[in-house]
């Protein structure tokens, strides 16, 4: 057996000492240093347990893989009540699990909307009192194949896209996209959110649905990876791919609605963010298809509820692992300001699960003002990105890196190491019931989320 | 490579210094006292420096890690110091100083590492595949077509000193630039029949090189450049850059041919392709001296496993 | 503590800073010299440099392993203050040359993301962090299919079984942990020395050991290959040898290598026989030193194996460099150095080192005291082996765990070998060894000539192994020369050093 090492020319990867590299440096070998610093502190011997889990390594390359070669699929717009496993007085929500004591002002106006929605009170009050008494069962979403930008609530009659995965055979679903100020998922539940939605159960849903009959099924993977090379980061901002979808869809949106098509049309491209939630099925769907490999560190939901951060793993199950949601950092519409503004809300950190958002920032310079920095800064952000991902996104590629691919898979022992958290675009919602969104920005999610999740991995790592 | 300031220096006054690494052909010279030496050339990745002595490599090439690692080559981690041609320099006494730096080895590698066995077999298999990949490439060497390089070849093939003494004759010196075709061609073709003759165990091979060296090197100095003519030394002895040890050990199948192959055919205008050249001419040579000896002894399988 | 205590504290913690011991001590040393301070601390704010830093009085507020600790002590807050900007500035200096190297672009955090940062150009990986961490950046680089060099200490044994289970499926060698010198194709890392290429190939289980054999051949004019450190518990039945038996293997395969040596301090019973049969089924022959261990002609040692390797090779077996005391009248320094046997004064040493024994007749002679020799070792090996060689007096290795926790490596700092040296009570005799080569200090015998002159001085006989190619950075002759000036009779051989001191104090052999 020989050793590559012992014939040709060095090239020495340093992590410690400096005076061992300038020794190095000295005799003219070249190497490469490693900035290295201890990891979060106490997890060293959780570390090192799960890195030493045998089947570590075959895991992470399975599941990441799986998330990676997922081919979405918008195949329809179908109403939740159909679709999802529904039982009647149950709403799905944003997050990791939470009930109405400790849900946030964002969340309780959705809750209270969804249930005007769908007629259960006949007021605010009224729906209060229902929620409080604990009369409506509340879900996450991820529990259902579904995820729900900020509130992220699903009621009955709310009508979803479709995604299919044409490689793993996976199904998810996420709601339709209201548009931004005052509407459902910020918090707001006036008349005019709840005419909104009346309006997109009984004309946007089924226009859709009728066109994407005529189209058949639209491959979103393709659609996500040209929206990125015209300057979409598919989080905070979906103008190209909002704009290449309703490109798709406007014929059979003309043929099949009729007379109505031009409102679709003027609703759907009025919306920067109309994309937004499709390309969040389409997410959820490919990391769905890297869940229950067992050993695997790799983080398949990271999303928020408004209170707790929670993230599931690979290789753990539908366990959720939480911390508290910060407050993002950005900035605000109007007179808004941080003090009006809620922890961090939404399932839309799926896009960062899939090396979407603030993961593909160097994508989208014209946004870099979002969340207060530079062309620079969004580079190193998604540079930094590619210290904890396991793989670089074969199809989802920055112009700007050179067409390398995003950074994606983020793994629980590469962010306990070196510290660095996941980088999250958001949306910011007003924190008191009924207000909607008071800014965008940037976000960092709490680090204990991670760490509790590698110490169940350790528990789970077999003991050797 | 630490820059500081020497203590203690009693024939200069004090002068910063800087490290890297050389081959040990240089060993002897920067080991003996201090000579004077003179700038031959200056480019931004490396400086090539004469020195007064009858010892070879006399030409000593300070580089930097970008540059080819020839075998009278000392590497310098930090930029390559700017001097002009026909600056003064000192070599010996352990350093090489250039202007106001002083240069010390911290790494010494062998220009000539052997090979290990190989199996005639194996590097049986690899002639054609090396044919291939060099005539599939656009870096053809500069002496394409020559009668003196096909009698070389063919004298080789047929282990007549008298062909490949006189074809070699012909072929030093010639062509244009710092290292001609012809000498790189010689180069490539001696450190060939010296290294594959002894990994394959054909002693004939080596005893050609032998023969082959002494002609090479017996007036190069008044032949070639000074350059060139210390290259021509060191391939003599066996002594390579980094790029033609690399495919050696790739044509023996320790590591892969196309990678390796593709860096050495890049390496300057033609030199590359010379050497490549040489290579070939100097396989295809040991492979038919192997067959004549294996005609003989063919029971004894020789160097095989 | 003394609520007496004079000047100013000055502590501070700062957040989100990260360098190694080694840069941070040579902060701490540079702020402790400047004028007006007196206690320096910079350094991790791990327990043991807390509680460091609590012991010298100041007042600290919580910290943790991630945060910096500065603390000074000085005559005045302006000094305190300034001695914190210096602090600043030299803290600065030592990241941007981190940084510098990647050209703009952060670099990486983790070995994984350095082996992408190479593009495949990389080789092997040397981790020095701290042991609790060090697994896992080995771990990275043996998942990479690149060979790791683990300089770090204190790595549990059960990561160690694991990196080379997990190596060995890889098919790369885990060098270490706790593995102090290797050279790679002639590129040392750690402690090693500027070495002739050449064909001998070391396997070494102690590092301090490999660099005796090396230098000694290299001053015989005969190159190594390659010496791969395996780690000093890798013969024990814990670990059996995995990465000893790799490392032969790879040895065996390489064509560079014509004879390959097996340093170790004495193996496992068990696995020494793995190894045994092993060596015996290699192509290559294979020459063992393990120093301590009882052989037919006494015990093994490193000069003795060198000498086995020279004649398996045909080498004549040279006089190993010595260069004796210069006396109290001798002429200066750098004209003390001439290369040459001392003269072998047989078994009662009459006329070995005259000045030493004369400098002795005047202590522990006088007094009628039994003279007593005190080894001051930094290197582990290399002290067992003076141990059993001399037979006689009290060997310290400085080098162990127990003396470098929270602080350098006596090859780098020292400190506290020159505390005992200034202990050694007049009459007495002393021998130590200064071990030349990259990573080791700059000018050991710079450091260490005041002391041993002082010893000298007040009766003491100093004795030092010197351990050095002619290659290394610090100059063998001129660390011989300036270390024979202070009084000290200095040998290339750390065996022949012991002999000689032993003879000095009446020992045995």
């Amino acid at each position: 057996m020989s050793l590559p090492m012992l014939s040709g020319e060095p090239h020495v990867i340093t992590a410690g000492a400096a005076v061992l590299g300038e020794a190095l440096d000295a005799q003219a070998v070249p190497r490469t240093a490693v900035d290295w610093r201890p990891p979060l502190s106490g997890t060293e011997d959780d570390l090192a347990r799960v890195l030493a889990d045998p089947r570590r390594a075959a895991a992470n390359a399975r599941a990441v893989d799986r998330l990676t070669s997922a081919r979405p699929l918008l195949a329809g717009v179908r109403p939740a009540g159909e679709v999802l496993d529904l039982p009647p007085g149950t709403f799905l929500h944003a997050g990791p699990p939470i009930g109405w004591e400790r849900a946030s002002g964002p969340m309780r106006g959705a809750l209270i909307g969804a249930v005007l929605l769908e007629g259960l009170a006949g007021d605010a009050g009224e729906a209060e009192e229902l929620l409080a008494a604990g009369r409506v069962r509340l879900e996450p979403c991820h529990h259902h194949r579904a995820v729900g930008p900020m509130a992220g609530v699903v009621s009955p009659s709310m009508w979803m896209f479709e995604v299919r995965d044409a490689e793993h055979g996976g199904t998810a679903y996420c709601s339709l996209n209201e548009g931004l100020g005052r509407v459902l998922r910020y918090g707001a539940y006036g008349s005019e959110v709840i005419g909104r939605l009346r309006w997109m159960g009984e004309v946007l849903g089924p226009a859709l649905a009728a066109a994407l009959e005529l189209t058949g099924p639209l491959d979103l993977r393709s659609l996500i990876a040209q929206a990125l090379q015209m300057g979409d980061e598919l989080h905070n901002r979906n103008r190209a791919a909002t704009s290449l979808l309703v490109r798709e869809l406007a014929p059979a949106l003309v043929e099949a609605a009729g007379g109505r098509a031009a409102e679709v049309l003027r609703f759907a491209g009025g919306n920067d963010h109309f994309f937004l939630n499709a390309g969040m099925a389409a997410c959820k769907v490919s990391a769905d298809a890297a869940r229950d490999v067992p050993g695997s560190t790799l983080v398949v939901a990271m999303a928020r509820n408004g209170t707790d951060f929670g993230v599931q793993v690979s290789g753990l199950g539908d366990r959720w692992f939480t911390g508290p949601a910060g407050v993002p950092d950005g900035l605000y519409l109007g007179a808004y300001g941080p003090a009006d503004a809620n922890p961090d809300i939404g399932d839309s950190t799926i896009t960062e699960t899939a090396g979407l958002g603030g993961f593909a920032m160097a994508a989208a310079p014209a946004i870099v003002r979002f969340v207060g920095g530079d062309v620079a800064e969004a580079a190193a952000a998604t540079r930094s990105m590619y210290e904890i991902t396991l793989a670089e996104h074969p199809a989802y590629q920055i112009p700007g890196l050179g067409f390398r691919g995003t950074p994606v898979g983020v793994d629980v022992t590469l962010v306990a190491r070196t510290g660095l958290l996941p980088t999250v675009n958001t949306g910011i919602a007003g924190r008191v019931a009924g207000t909607g969104q008071v800014g965008a920005g940037l976000v960092s999610p709490p680090a204990s989320a991670f760490t509790a999740a590698l110490t169940a991995l350790a528990r789970e790592a077999p003991i050797r | 490579m630490t820059v500081g300031t020497r203590p203690g220096a009693r024939r200069i006054p004090a002068r910063t210094y800087a490290t890297g690494a050389a081959s040990t052909a240089l060993r002897p010279l920067l080991e003996s006292p201090r000579r004077p030496a003179r700038v031959l050339a200056a480019f931004p990745a490396g400086v090539y420096l004469e020195v007064r002595a009858e010892l070879e490599p006399h030409v000593i090439a300070v580089v930097n890690g970008d540059a080819v690692r020839l075998p009278n080559a000392m590497v310098v981690a930090d930029p390559v110091p700017r001097v002009a041609v026909g600056g003064e320099a000192w070599v010996g006494d352990g350093s090489i100083e250039l202007g106001r730096l002083g240069l010390r080895v911290r790494r010494w590698w062998d220009p000539a590492p052997p090979l290990g066995p190989a199996d005639p077999v194996r590097l049986a298999r690899a002639l054609p595949l090396l044919a291939e990949l060099c005539d599939a490439s656009p870096r053809r060497p500069g002496l394409e077509g020559s009668g003196a390089a096909e009698l070389l070849a063919d004298g080789c093939a047929e282990a007549s000193l008298l062909r490949s003494l006189t074809a070699a004759e012909q072929l030093i010196g010639l062509g244009p630039g710092l290292t001609p075709s012809g000498d790189d061609m010689l180069a490539g073709l001696l450190v060939a029949l010296r290294h594959l003759g002894a990994a394959a165990g054909v002693e004939r091979a080596v005893w050609l090189a032998d023969w082959l060296a002494a002609a090479v090197t017996f007036d190069a100095r008044g032949r070639t450049t000074p350059i060139s003519a210390t290259l021509l030394h060191c391939a003599a002895r066996g002594e390579a850059s980094g790029e033609v040890l690399a495919v050696l050990r790739a044509l023996t199948g320790r590591q892969p041919l196309q990678p390796t192959l593709g860096r050495l055919l890049w390496l300057g205008h033609t030199s590359g392709a010379d050497l490549a050249w040489g290579l070939r001419i100097g396989l295809a040579a040991v492979l038919c001296l192997a067959d004549r000896a294996g005609r003989s002894i063919s029971k004894v399988g020789a160097g095989g496993s | 503590m003394g609520a007496e205590r004079p000047g100013t504290d000055l502590v501070r913690v700062r957040t989100g800073i990260y360098h190694d011991s080694v840069s941070l001590m040579r902060v701490s040393r540079a702020a402790a010299a400047l004028p007006g301070v007196e206690v320096a601390v910079v350094a991790m704010a791990t327990g043991l440099n807390l509680d460091i830093a609590a012991e010298l009085g100041f007042e600290l507020p919580a910290a943790g392993p991630t945060d910096l600790l500065v603390a000074l002590r000085a005559a005045d807050g302006d000094a305190a203050e300034r001695a914190a900007a210096e602090v600043d500035g030299l803290l600065a200096a030592l990241a941007a040359r981190a940084g510098g190297a990647t050209g703009g672009e952060e670099p990486p955090r983790t070995v994984r993301a350095a082996v992408r940062a190479a593009s495949g150009a990389a080789t092997l990986a040397l981790v020095s962090v701290p042991g609790p961490y060090a697994f896992a950046e080995a771990m990275d680089a043996v998942e990479a299919g690149l060979s790791v060099m683990v300089f770090s200490d204190n790595v549990p044994v059960e990561q160690e079984v694991l990196l080379k289970r997990r190596a060995a499926e890889r098919g790369v060698l885990v060098m270490g942990p706790d593995c102090g010198t290797a050279v790679v194709g002639g590129t040392g890392l750690g402690f090693a020395n500027v070495l002739r290429p050449g064909p001998v190939g070391i396997v070494a289980a102690s590092g301090t050991g490999a660099q005796q054999v090396a230098c000694l051949l290299d001053l015989a004019g005969v190159g190594v290959s390659h010496v791969l450190g395996v780690g000093g518990r890798d013969l024990s039945a814990r670990v059996g040898g995995l990465s000893t038996l790799r490392a032969l293997e790879s040895l065996d395969a390489d064509p560079a290598t014509e004879l390959i040596v097996l340093v170790s301090k004495p193996p496992d019973a068990e696995v020494a026989e793995a190894v045994r049969q092993a060596a015996g089924g290699l192509a290559t022959p294979v020459v063992t030193a393990f120093p301590g261990r009882a052989s037919s002609h006494g015990p093994d040692d490193l000069t003795s194996a060198a000498e086995d390797v020279l004649r398996a090779l045909g080498v004549k077996v040279p006089e190993w460099p010595s260069w004796p005391a210069a006396g109290p009248h001798a002429p200066a320094a750098g004209d003390a150095a001439r290369s040459g046997p001392v003269p072998d004064g047989g078994a009662n040493g009459a006329s070995a080192g005259a000045v030493s024994d004369g400098g002795m007749a005047d202590g522990a002679a006088a007094t009628g005291r039994a003279r007593v020799l005190h080894g001051i070792y930094s290197g582990g090996t290399l002290c067992t082996e003076a141990a059993l060689v001399a037979g006689t007096g009290g060997f310290t290795d400085y080098g162990d765990d127990a003396y470098t926790r929270g602080r350098a490596h006596p090859m780098i700092d020292p400190a506290l070998r020159l505390e005992a040296l200034a202990a050694v009570p007049p009459g007495d005799a002393v021998l130590l060894d200064v071990v030349l080569g990259h990573g080791a200090d700059p000018d050991p015998a710079g450091r260490l000539a005041p002391a041993v002159a002082a010893a000298v001085a007040r009766g003491v006989s100093v004795t030092v192994a010197l351990v050095g190619s002619g290659g290394d950075p610090q100059g063998l002759a001129a660390q011989a020369g300036a270390l024979c000036a202070a009084g000290a009779d200095v040998f290339a051989s750390n065996a022949l050093a012991a002999r000689h001191a032993a003879r000095l104090t009446g020992g045995a052999r």
